[in-house]
């Protein structure tokens, strides 16, 4: 078992809330992430034999969604929309301008598993692009200046 | 405009005013009146889901085009299917599909036959405004390719995929296998297995077929033919008695595949996987082209005319010196009706001998005609009458493998339309994931547990008042519901809440299967399951379905292959030939016995493999071993060819035209696809050759013959149903000394008979026989898939590799059966309701 007790427990608790299994997909993928910090197969079995739907119905869910890493990613997980609004206003440049500070690739880890950067599609902040988010916060109108005063502050409490 | 009647609407599509049911989409509405709608996601089985856009109508009123796929006909609407907005938006739907699309028609074997081929040329502009590469899935880092196995015959191609999900859809809504899922999103969605699964239920092949592109292809169509270079033949599947209308596709002297020939009053458009890649024991290797004699130890090949001659004089010389009753005949149930109405006449009309039997799996047959279980089957049975009732009960079958059609129609009530499924079972089996309750009986109690059913209805007052119910106390033991539990080991709580919603429902489908049929006791489970559906008024408000098995199980039956028959067949038998023996037949079971006792002497077996498929090997060995000589007609070497005097090479179902009787008594034609094989011969032909040398001939013409043959399957013999209540007495056996674990031999669902392990197809899904056992009992035995298991009977012993069951969770044995390798005939005894077996690990060496 991947999933420790609490973390079962707790998909146990949030399950009832709903009159339909399926609804209880997303809530049990939320917890087994914040447990585990990603999600494989394993934890897909795992949580279908909890909630008692088939696993590839949770494996379709947790794919669709890219705010779910399905590898091991560091101790933040940098998100960058590049979607429309974001784009416009630079979200391009700004992931160069990430790759050059933390010294990785799109899609890679920093050797000290601190930070991975991503990608990903319009996470509905339109209206403050260009923005990006950091495991659960959000981090909107960003500049370099911005950036780097983020960057250095979670380096200070990795 | 608006219609008088609530459950109409009136709309005008294209000018023309419709009037349809509520409820109906417009593209339904449409189709009503001949107008076309192009559709990729669509499909008249599935729920819409609005995925692909390419069926898009202008509404008057409403803002932007609609998908008249996912959009309700309404009352007043007026819809254009083919104005210049419509013609614009398909071709800006098809301008994206096609984004990522290889456009490689020269080597997709969809080509010629592919929606999106056909619809980009119907509706597409020859021109993309997109300029950038194309997005490519491929797996293989080393490939320019992307060709990828889903399971044993399906390859998909990703880059060829227009995301209609009707491959997953499908397999979740219809067929209730989760092992395809889309993955992903946008466009680097993926059409892929579920997490360490593969896609090889007995359903796989539709998705295949349902595929609108070349995304998905199976291995045995890919890259052997064009289609268009193929001809169609309307055939008819031969795996089991559903049914299943198919069509061959063949090519001069080969067959390249089978699909599905929708005939919604039967399969709606699915087959299984049986009816789709049996057709390859027809071009398989290894079929017998020419006839064999025996000579010394070895059989040599030989001419007709010496065979015919050799099989005319023996039965000539026994029947001279001992009289016809010393020849006797098994015919497999599973061949065309003319070839069991030629044999059933050459032994009444020429070799003066009633024993012939079609029952070649069935555990001591019952002596009597006319017995309870042929007059309930004789009733008719309708699968699309399944949708009408609220409750379905199924008893001692795993109809997923007995029936795999039957069992969709089923699946189709309980999960659209809300009826409730309840098994008995002595072990789990799939049906138990949309049962209300899966009942698990201890092997060899059923009648006791429907004992136990019926007195706890009239107990709360529901049983129907068209039958005296007051006498069942005196007629059934046991007689309490306490009693009933003790026996069967189901909790008295669950036979109760059964018996209420047996009681309380206005419309039941019986279903029982193998389990019951060809029980040695199955005269007394059919009067208890009688009792039952007498109390819940079901010969009234229900069907009754003791679902035959093979192809034509029902034809034989009408066409009398067996040895007793009811008075009035005689009689008709008597006017259609001018005569009938009058020795008293035998039956399958005994025509062994009679052999071993060397009272029969003789034995004609068309079409089937007693040795590897009678329930009790040793018996059958011993009693075909005294035959004096034994005549095998068949298209591979069996295991009771090699014992044969004289083989005969007989004709596949694809090389002749005919008909099966399928399990609800409905005669379907089928073409002939490919000319006999070799020097081959359909059955019929056969049993004419020797009835002319014998005598005479049976028939001018098969054609000449066939009006004969519809008179006898056309005949109704629904006779009343008596409504009595009848005594049932349970004897239960118990399980004695080192052979503890009841055994049951079934049917693996892809393979059926001694006949499609010479399909290649079928065998890559499952080549040898199995152990299927619970997680609990595999703990046991320290066992995991794969581990070699003996299992002993007290007559037998195999050495079979482990499955671990998803679904068993008691402690019996399954082995699944007619694997030539593995004989598991060999673990049964004829006489024995239930067989007990005992399981050792082989340890390696
Ligand atoms: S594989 Fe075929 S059936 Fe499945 S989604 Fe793609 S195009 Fe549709
Ligand atoms: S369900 Fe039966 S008849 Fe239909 S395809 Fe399968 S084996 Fe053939
Ligand atoms: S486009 Fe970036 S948040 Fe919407
Ligand atoms: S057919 Fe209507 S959206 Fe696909």
């Amino acid at each position: 078992m991947i999933l420790n007790e609490t973390s079962v427990a707790e998909i146990k608790e949030k399950m009832v809330r709903y009159p339909r299994r399926k609804s209880a997909i997303l809530p049990a993928l939320t917890v087994a992430y914040h447990q585990v910090g990603h999600l494989n197969d394993d934890i897909y079995d795992e949580i279908a034999s909890i909630i008692d739907i088939p696993a590839v119905e949770i494996a379709e869910a947790a794919t669709f969604y890219t705010m779910f890493p399905k590898h091991p990613v560091g101790k933040y997980l940098i998100q960058v929309c590049h979607n429309i609004s974001c784009a416009l206003l630079g979200a391009d440049s700004l992931v160069h301008y990430l790759e050059e500070k933390l010294g990785i690739k799109k899609g890679e880890t920093t050797p000290d598993n601190v930070f991975t950067l991503i990608t990903v599609e319009c996470l509905g902040s339109c209206a403050s692009a260009p923005m990006m988010q950091i495991n659960d916060q959000y981090y909107e109108f960003l500049t370099r200046e911005k950036v780097d005063a983020i960057l250095d502050e979670l380096r200070k409490q990795a | 405009m608006s219609s008088a009647d609530d459950n109409k609407v009136t709309l005008t599509i294209d000018g023309r005013e419709v009037t349809v049911p509520r409820g109906m989409t417009v593209l339904e509405a449409a189709k009503s009146i001949g107008i076309e709608i192009p559709t990729f996601c669509w499909h008249p089985k599935l729920k819409p889901v609005g995925a692909c856009r390419m069926c898009y109508v202008e509404i008057e009123k409403m803002p932007k085009l609609a998908v008249s796929c996912a959009t309700e006909a309404m009352p007043g609407m007026v819809v254009h299917t083919d104005s210049d907005l419509v013609k614009q938006g398909r071709r800006a739907v098809l301008e994206f599909i096609l984004l990522n699309h290889p456009l490689d028609c020269p080597t997709c074997d969809k080509g010629g036959e592919c929606d999106l081929q056909d619809l980009t040329f119907a509706h597409g502009i020859d021109d993309s405004q997109f300029d950038f590469n194309k997005y490519r899935f491929i797996r293989d880092k080393k490939s320019t390719f992307d060709d990828y196995r889903l399971g044993p015959e399906i390859i998909r191609n990703q880059n060829r995929c227009i995301l209609c999900y009707k491959c997953v859809r499908s397999n979740k809504e219809v067929f209730g296998e989760y092992d395809l899922g889309a993955f992903q999103r946008g466009n680097i969605t993926e059409i892929d297995t579920g997490p360490g699964q593969q896609v090889d239920s007995i359903y796989s092949g539709n998705l295949v077929e349902i595929c609108p592109v070349g995304a998905l292809t199976n291995t045995d169509w890919r890259y052997n033919i064009r289609v268009w270079k193929t001809q169609k033949v309307n055939s008819i599947c031969q795996y089991c008695a559903d049914g299943c209308n198919l069509t061959l596709w063949k090519d001069r002297q080969k067959i390249y595949r089978a699909t599905s020939r929708r005939n919604d009053a039967i399969d709606e458009g699915w087959i299984c996987n049986r009816g789709r890649y049996g057709y390859q024991i027809a071009n398989a290797e290894g079929r017998l082209t020419v006839p064999l004699i025996k000579r010394g130890e070895r059989q040599e090949n030989a001419t007709w005319d010496e065979a015919i001659e050799l099989i005319a004089r023996r039965f000539k010389e026994i029947k001279d010196k001992k009289g016809g009753v010393c020849i006797g005949g098994l015919a497999y149930p599973g061949l065309d009706s003319a070839s069991l109405y030629a044999f059933s006449k050459l032994f009444r009309t020429i070799l003066n001998s009633n024993n012939v039997d079609f029952r070649i799996d069935y555990k001591m047959l019952p002596e009597e005609p006319g017995d309870l279980y042929t007059q309930i089957t004789s009733r008719k049975f309708s699968i699309a009458g399944i949708e009408n009732s609220d409750v379905v009960l199924v008893i001692g079958s795993n109809l997923i493998n007995e029936h795999p059609i039957t069992n969709l129609r089923v699946r189709k009530v309980v999960t659209q339309k809300g009826a409730k499924l309840y098994t008995l079972n002595p072990f789990a089996t799939k049906s138990g994931d949309i049962s209300t309750d899966e009942i698990i009986y201890r092997a060899g109690t059923v009648e006791a547990l429907i004992n136990g059913l019926c007195v706890s209805i009239v107990e709360q007052k529901l049983a129907s008042d068209t039958v005296d119910a007051s006498k069942l106390a005196t007629r059934v033991e046991p007689n309490t519901v306490a009693q009933a539990a003790k026996i069967s080991g189901v909790e008295a709580d669950r036979i109760v809440g059964l018996a209420q919603a047996l009681g309380e429902a206005k419309h039941i489908t019986l279903i029982t299967g193998e389990l019951l049929s060809t029980s040695i006791t199955r005269d007394a489970i059919t009067a208890a399951i009688m009792n039952l559906a007498l109390l819940c008024g079901m010969a009234e408000n229900g069907q009754i379905g003791f679902l035959s098995k093979y192809a034509n199980s029902k034809g034989a039956e009408k066409l009398g292959v067996m040895p007793l028959l009811s008075d009035s067949l005689i009689a008709e038998m008597k006017t259609l030939w001018g005569g009938y023996p009058e020795q008293k037949g035998l039956g399958a079971d005994r025509m062994i016995l009679s052999a071993k006792k060397e009272e029969i002497d003789a034995l004609f077996v068309m079409g089937s493999d007693p040795m590897l498929c009678y329930p009790d090997g040793q018996f059958v060995r011993e009693g075909i071993e005294k035959l004096d000589f034994l005549v095998v007609a068949d298209l591979f070497e069996t295991r009771t060819t090699q014992m044969a005097d004289v083989v005969l090479p007989l004709s596949s179902i694809a090389e002749m035209s005919g008909d099966f009787v399928n399990l609800e008594g409905t005669v379907q034609h089928f073409d002939q696809a490919i000319k006999p094989l070799g020097q081959s011969m359909p059955g019929y032909d056969i049993c004419n050759k020797i009835a002319s040398a014998l005598k005479e001939p049976l028939f001018e013409s098969v054609a000449r013959m066939q009006p004969d043959i519809m008179r006898l399957l056309l005949r109704e013999e629904n006779p009343e149903i008596q409504r009595e209540l009848r005594e049932v007495k349970t004897s239960v056996e118990q399980a004695s000394g080192e052979y503890t674990v009841p055994l049951f031999v079934v049917d693996q669902a892809h393979h059926f008979a001694h006949l499609t392990e010479r399909s290649k197809s079928l065998s890559a899904f499952c080549s040898e026989a199995h152990l299927e056992l619970s997680p609990s009992m595999a703990e046991k035995l320290h066992a995991e898939t794969g581990t070699l298991i003996r299992v002993e009977s007290e007559v037998g012993k195999v050495i079979l590799p482990v499955i671990i069951s998803e679904h068993i969770d008691n402690d019996v044995a399954v082995v699944t059966r007619n694997f030539s390798a593995n004989p598991v005939n060999d673990l049964q005894m004829r006489k024995q309701r239930v067989d007990y077996v005992r399981l050792t690990r082989v340890e390696e060496k």
